[in-house]
């Protein structure tokens, strides 16, 4: 270590000195903002600005009934999802983990899958529960076989977790078989924000009590990204908060599948990015990790519908390929480093 | 201060720890040694609660430490162990930091403000406080580690192989940081070590484990013999003093054999 | 020999198997039954042998036995161009190309990702593999959304195509695609019996292998190629199979006691073999064609693997 000298102490900043500087916030505000107006503004269905003003006409009813709803969701979801990654991946310790990587999303699908076929008459309370107990079993039994294990390489633990969701969708799948509703089961598990309307989606306003916890916990997941052992000696009840941390998620992971369907990259993605800028401690880097999901869901969905207008792509494609694409390219950068 | 009593560990139908009963003399360096797989790292991960007993006791001044509660037996004793599984992006400050997470929770005030800047300044890591522990050296990773643990402000630490992968200085450098927490903050140093020429020369005291089981316990004048050590590690000492301290050489066999 | 005896067992009990296969509740029909038979016979060994072989060595590649070369991705590339066929083509230019076109094409498309995504991540003396892992789990999702998306759009009668090719069987082979699939085959075991002593070096891993003086990029180059080759083939002629290859290979390490590549192949091979014959029977005579031979290998070797995961204890 370098002998320090006294005499050239540095202007002493805060102790938990906030990492993230104003100007990021101010830009990543606008970018959000940006994304915002433009989510309302493209449709299928032309908008006058004129009647926005009077509040009057079709396109009021467009904007409250289809537009707005839609872009809470999307902004929602995407809070959800990469909260929901960092968490995971402070819990299991591992960058490459999300709800798509860990089982957790297959189990959801298999949850409402189970519902849909034993209590058709239950409708989406009874589908959120089945989704929500599977997704946080599921998590329950990944992290303790990934926490048993010595792995070699870290990829391996996403490898783990995708290939317990393949498990779990070979059983979904084969349940739909016998049913007969595999191609419909594909159809509406795929993350599509169309089938977002007034009346449809109120359910997704769970992901915001849950953010809001996610954040005054944001110290003690970090805590908990440090090990059991650490964590114990700093005294956090290790298990009771890993446990909390993987009911959040499932709770979240259910709310959108049955909403939306399925969205890969985005828990994955976020993180990852804000992690290389900013570090790892939640407390600041949180609001940042929300606000660029809902950012990039926002502009997937945009693109999404921009691509082959009047019609759209559904979000979970133009996600899967945008995430997919910037994924690639961090772990390709990050080996070179 | 921190007393075990009748301490087992198994592990299945390997016992690794059989009924050990000893002190740690407060305000003192008190150094671990034996060979390995003497139930060294085992003693002291049992003291910090790390892993549960299979029978035995482990007093905090006198009270029983099953009782005490996780967030405020980490007021009391903290623990550092190696952490070469640790990937977590964070800069020195913000890690030093997390040493008061048993008082604040995440809220940080002016007083832990003030123990925050005095750990950094204690181990003169100023200079290091916002790079980034995934980019500074081994040897600055452990001294930053060193002074979350400091900050966390307990009387007891438990350190486990702090010298582990280290070079001589940093070595030196940490053993140094040790003493001055016992000599001028007054705290309790338990250490696990393998250096046994670290150990005889910075410890006040040793207490030396083999086959799970105590060998012998006592200050390091009387402990650091030839034939204590000699029945520890069957292995050939001579120990050579000077005025800076003493070498225990087993390097050789003396008889040139 | 605990080895030896095993591998002899099962090889017996493979061909005692065969034979009830071949055989059973045919009537001696020379004419119709029995060729058929024997054409899904053929399907099976190769594909078993492939499967087998496949998985054995990408675990010794990747030095690990709970993964299967179906996270590289080659079996999602395989069902994406099985949906993109139908969704331009329709069930009608299936028939067009025929069989032996798709499987053709398929192979080559698959042979194609692979040496894509090796050339790429594998060349100028870079041999980082787990990378290469983490970006094969990357493109199997992407590629499966893609896949699913296309699934969408067409009809329920392609759709049903769609599941028949998507699931492994062995009565869609052809004696000709068979013949081709027994080229490749034995082109790859001639290959690679060539570096079978350097496949139990490389299983110590790079450094020691490099230390023993094995050419460690250019054989796990050579290595993924046989292995895409033999997915390539097996995905073509049978269908996925994602986690039979595992099944196989830790039964192999268990029953030959031994990670030696000349007892373990040959062993996986036959029980594989075993497996598929088993399943093809229950299929047939038990289940009526109720379920097919995916469903059931899929359900047993995904129960095995989480087992497995559940009972591993240590490095990985």
């Amino acid at each position: 270590m370098n002998t320090p000298s006294q005499s050239e102490k540095q202007p002493i900043k805060a102790a938990d000195g906030s990492q993230i500087s104003g100007a990021t916030r101010m830009r990543m505000a606008c970018l959000f903002v940006a994304l915002c107006v433009g989510s309302l503004l493209v449709g299928a269905r032309q908008m006058e600005w004129s009647q926005v003003v009077l509040l009057s006409g079709d396109t009021w009813l467009t904007l409250t009934a289809s537009r707005l709803p839609r872009m809470a969701a999307l902004i929602l979801t995407g809070v959800g999802l990469a909260v929901c990654g960092v968490i995971l991946q402070h819990i299991v310790r591992n960058r490459f983990v999300e709800p798509g990587t860990s089982g957790g999303l297959d189990a959801a699908k298999l949850g409402v899958l189970v519902s849909l076929t034993l209590m058709p008459a239950m409708g989406k309370f009874s589908q959120m529960l089945f989704a929500l107990g599977f997704c946080f079993v599921t998590s329950l039994l990944y992290v303790a076989v990934i926490r048993r294990i010595q792995f070699r390489n870290t990829a391996l633990v996403p490898v783990i977790g995708l290939m317990y969701g393949s498990v779990l969708s070979a059983v979904a799948e084969f349940y739909a078989y016998q049913q007969n509703i595999l191609q419909s089961m594909q159809g509406w598990l795929m993350g599509d924000f169309s089938r977002v309307v007034q009346g449809q989606y109120e359910v997704i306003y769970l992901i915001l009590p849950i953010a809001v916890l996610a954040y005054l916990y944001a110290h003690r997941f970090t805590v908990l990204g440090m090990g059991e052992d650490m964590a114990t000696s700093l005294g956090l009840g290790y298990a009771a908060t890993a446990t909390l941390g993987l009911l959040l998620v499932a709770i979240t992971v259910s709310v959108t599948v049955i909403t939306v369907g399925a969205i890969y990259f985005v828990g994955l993605v976020v993180p990852n990015l804000v992690v290389l800028h900013y570090g790892d401690n939640l407390k600041h880097t949180l609001p940042l990790v929300a606000v660029g999901g809902a950012a990039l869901l926002l502009a997937c969905d945009i693109v999404g519908r921009l691509l082959i207008f009047p019609f759209e792509v559904p979000i979970g494609l133009t996600a899967g390929f945008i995430g997919g694409a910037i994924f690639l390219v961090l772990i390709l950068r990050g080996e070179k480093q | 201060m921190i007393t075990v009593q009748n301490l087992s560990k198994a592990y299945g139908t390997k016992t690794v720890l059989s009924a050990v009963s000893a002190g740690f003399p407060p305000g003192c360096v008190t150094s671990v040694i034996g060979p390995n797989g003497a139930g060294k790292s085992t003693l002291l991960m049992l003291m910090a609660r790390l892993s549960e007993p299979s029978s035995g006791d482990i007093f905090f001044d006198g009270k029983p430490v099953k009782g005490i509660p996780t967030s405020e037996y980490a007021k009391r004793v903290a623990t550092l162990r190696q952490s070469s599984d640790f990937n977590m992006r964070l800069t020195v400050g913000e890690l030093v930091a997390f040493g008061r997470f048993p008082y604040s929770r995440g809220v940080i005030n002016d007083n832990d403000r003030r123990v925050i800047d005095e750990s950094i300044e204690f181990l003169s890591l100023e200079p290091l406080r916002n790079a980034y522990i995934d980019e500074i050296s081994g040897g600055q990773r452990q001294m930053a580690f060193l002074a979350m643990t400091i900050a966390q402000q307990t009387p007891v630490l438990l350190l486990d192989e702090p010298l582990n992968n280290l070079d001589m200085k940093h070595a030196v450098q940490i053993m140094h940081a040790l003493r001055r927490l016992c000599d001028e903050q007054g705290r309790t140093v338990v250490l696990v070590i393998h250096d046994i020429n670290f150990a005889a020369n910075y410890s006040d005291h040793i207490l030396a484990l083999k086959g799970g089981q105590i060998r012998f316990n006592g200050p390091s004048g009387e402990t650091i013999t030839e034939a204590l050590l000699h029945d520890l590690y069957d292995l050939d000492f001579e120990i050579l003093s000077s005025e800076r301290g003493c070498v225990c050489d087993y390097f050789t066999p003396r008889s040139g054999v | 020999m605990k080895g030896k005896g095993a591998l002899w067992t099962i090889f017996l009990a493979v061909i005692v198997l065969a034979l009830v296969f071949v055989f059973a509740g045919s009537g001696l029909n020379f004419e119709y039954i029995i060729p058929k038979r024997l054409i899904r016979l053929a399907a099976i060994i190769v594909g078993g042998i492939c499967v087998a072989l496949s998985s054995i060595i990408f675990q010794t590649l990747v030095n690990n036995r709970i993964l299967t070369p179906a996270i590289m991705g080659y079996e999602a590339v395989y069902l994406m161009w099985q949906s993109m066929l139908l969704l331009v083509l329709g069930t009608q230019g299936l028939v067009t190309i025929g069989s032996g076109g798709n499987f053709f094409i398929s192979s080559i498309l698959v042979l194609l990702y692979s040496w894509v995504i090796h050339r790429w991540l594998l060349g100028n003396g870079n041999n980082d593999i787990y990378r290469l892992l983490l970006v094969g789990l990357v493109l199997t999702m992407v590629i499966s959304t893609l896949t699913q998306f296309v699934q969408l759009r067409i009809s329920p009668g392609e759709f049903a195509v769609f599941q028949g090719l998507s699931y492994a069987s062995f009565n869609r082979a052809q004696p000709a695609t068979l013949l081709y699939s027994l080229v490749a085959l034995t082109g790859v075991c001639v290959v690679g019996r060539k570096y079978l002593p350097e496949l139990d070096v490389l299983a110590l891993g790079r450094d020691q292998a490099m230390s023993l003086g094995v050419n460690h990029s250019k054989l796990v180059g050579l290595y993924l190629a046989l292995i895409a080759i033999l997915v390539a083939v097996s995905t073509s002629l049978i269908g996925p199979t994602a986690f039979l290859g595992i099944f196989v290979a830790n039964i192999a390490y268990a029953l030959t006691a031994s990670r030696r590549h000349r007892l373990t192949l040959p062993t996986g091979c036959a029980i594989a073999i075993a497996i598929f014959l088993v399943a093809q029977f229950l299929v047939e005579h038990v289940f009526n064609y109720k379920t097919t031979v995916s469903i059931l290998v899929n359900l047993v070797c995904g129960a095995y693997f989480l087992l497995l995961t559940v009972r591993v204890r240590g490095t990985l």
